[in-house]
């Protein structure tokens, strides 16, 4: 949890600053979009809660609901 | 606007393709389960099928030259439709890197680092590739050819070393396997290695020059295929039957070189090469994910959104499978079936499409 906390404050550290110097508010706001994706990820799987798997739903849709495969 | 300033010469990218493929040289133990012995013939086979696709990929780039994929697709299908081409396009990035991420994981946990903690592997692996995207294409492109180099001698050196353990009967009887396992053999080897330069579409627009480019690029996926082969060759020669129970059959059949009791345990080249071609593998998919991702959005910069991805890509990567078997089942199915219309359709209808509108001179006469 600490190294994750250090991580993404070192993360917030390199980018923030230049952006707001340069106001370069455009890349900050998808920046902080995708900052809060991964930080939310980060702290799901550090916590230990069930992350699903886009390949998992992904297979269900074409094997299971679709009937695309290959026979085994 | 194009978001990279950098520009790469044909050269270059002749040795960022082969260095591509040859990142994928574990990755034909997916086959390998498959199609067991026949794993050669389906290399070979797989080659051929994919060539028309790689050309309309080289083509398409050639037709846009200093276009990125977005640009291609917002051109050729309009800026909505192409947004969402641009965003499935993406999606396979996001997912493809997170697979080769994993990959790398996989490898130190099963043979070289078992004691040590997956995600810290993962994070390592990650955070190496972001600063190397971080540099930018140039700088991969001017080191692609010592990692292909790096490739090509750890197969040529080991080779040799392991003829008196080959039996060539190994690949006999031929044309022993039903034709459904050889068409999803040929379906594996077509998308994972070949079908997945389709990458290089973000990458090619920032090529300086697009004479004889066709020719470079073939010409770097045919030693990405030559690499592929003799590997594949190899394991089956040295392990034959028992190849298909071993988690990697290239570590396995390194293993047993034995050189008078003084050449042994020689199986670290292989993590060595792998590690580093694999690395270039996923640089190049970062990359194009970064900056397809920007173009999208219509930034000025791909630089903002490198570390966040990467976190992104950690996490994928440590929770979308749940062991090397859940990893392989998935990839022999769902995996390749869901990138078909990436790899083997949407190009070649963006080329039909651009020959039939005149794209993009047209476009260029208006100005835009």
């Amino acid at each position: 949890m600490i190294f994750l906390l250090l991580i993404y404050a070192l993360i917030f550290i390199i980018n923030v600053p230049g952006l707001v110097k340069k106001k370069e508010w455009r890349e900050l706001t998808f920046f902080s979009i995708l900052y809060i994706i991964a930080f939310t990820l980060g702290l799901l799987y550090v916590l230990d809660v069930h992350i699903p798997s886009p390949m998992k739903g992904l297979q269900y849709l074409i094997v299971d609901i679709l009937g695309i495969k290959y026979q085994q | 606007m194009n978001i990279e300033k950098g520009k790469i010469t044909g050269q270059q990218l002749l040795f960022l393709i082969a260095g591509f493929v040859q990142g994928s040289v574990l990755l034909i133990d997916f086959t390998v389960g498959i199609t067991e012995h026949q794993t050669w013939m389906v290399i070979l086979v797989g080659l051929a099928v994919s060539t028309p696709f790689f050309l309309s990929y080289v083509m398409l780039a050639k037709r846009f030259a200093g276009m990125n994929l977005v640009q291609i697709n917002d051109m050729v299908y309009g800026r909505f439709l192409g947004k969402v081409v641009s965003l499935y396009y993406i999606f396979f990035f996001l997912l493809t890197l997170s697979f080769n991420i994993r990959d790398v994981g996989e490898l130190y946990i099963t043979f070289l680092m078992p004691d040590t903690p997956f995600v810290l592997l993962l994070v390592v692996f990650t955070a190496t590739c972001a600063y190397a995207v971080s540099k930018g294409i140039e700088v991969l492109a001017r080191v692609s050819h010592l990692f292909v180099f790096i490739g090509i001698f750890v197969i040529i050196s080991t080779f040799p070393l392991l003829l008196d353990q080959m039996d060539f009967s190994n690949f006999l009887p031929f044309f022993e396997l039903p034709f459904g396992k050889i068409f999803q053999g040929v379906h594996i080897v077509s998308s994972v290695p070949f079908g997945e330069t389709v990458v290089f579409l973000a990458i090619m627009g920032s090529l300086n020059n697009t004479e004889h480019v066709i020719k470079r690029t073939y010409s770097g996926l045919l030693i990405g295929a030559a690499t592929l082969l003799i590997v594949a060759v190899r394991n089956i020669a040295v392990l034959g039957k028992t190849q298909t129970i071993w988690t990697s059959m290239s570590f396995q059949s390194i293993r047993l070189i034995d050189i008078g009791t003084i050449l042994t345990r020689l199986d670290f080249l292989v993590g060595i090469a792998q590690t580093v071609l694999i690395f270039l593998k996923c640089s190049l998919f970062f990359y194009a994910l970064a900056v397809s991702l920007s173009q999208l959005f219509g930034l000025k910069s791909y630089l903002p959104l490198i570390l966040p991805l990467a976190g992104i890509e950690v996490v994928i990567a440590a929770t979308v499978f749940q062991s090397p078997v859940d990893h392989a089942m998935i990839t022999q199915n769902a995996g390749i079936i869901y990138s078909i219309p990436l790899m083997f359709v949407i190009p070649l209808l963006s080329l039909l499409i651009a020959k039939i509108r005149g794209l993009p001179k047209f476009e260029r006469g208006k100005g835009t």
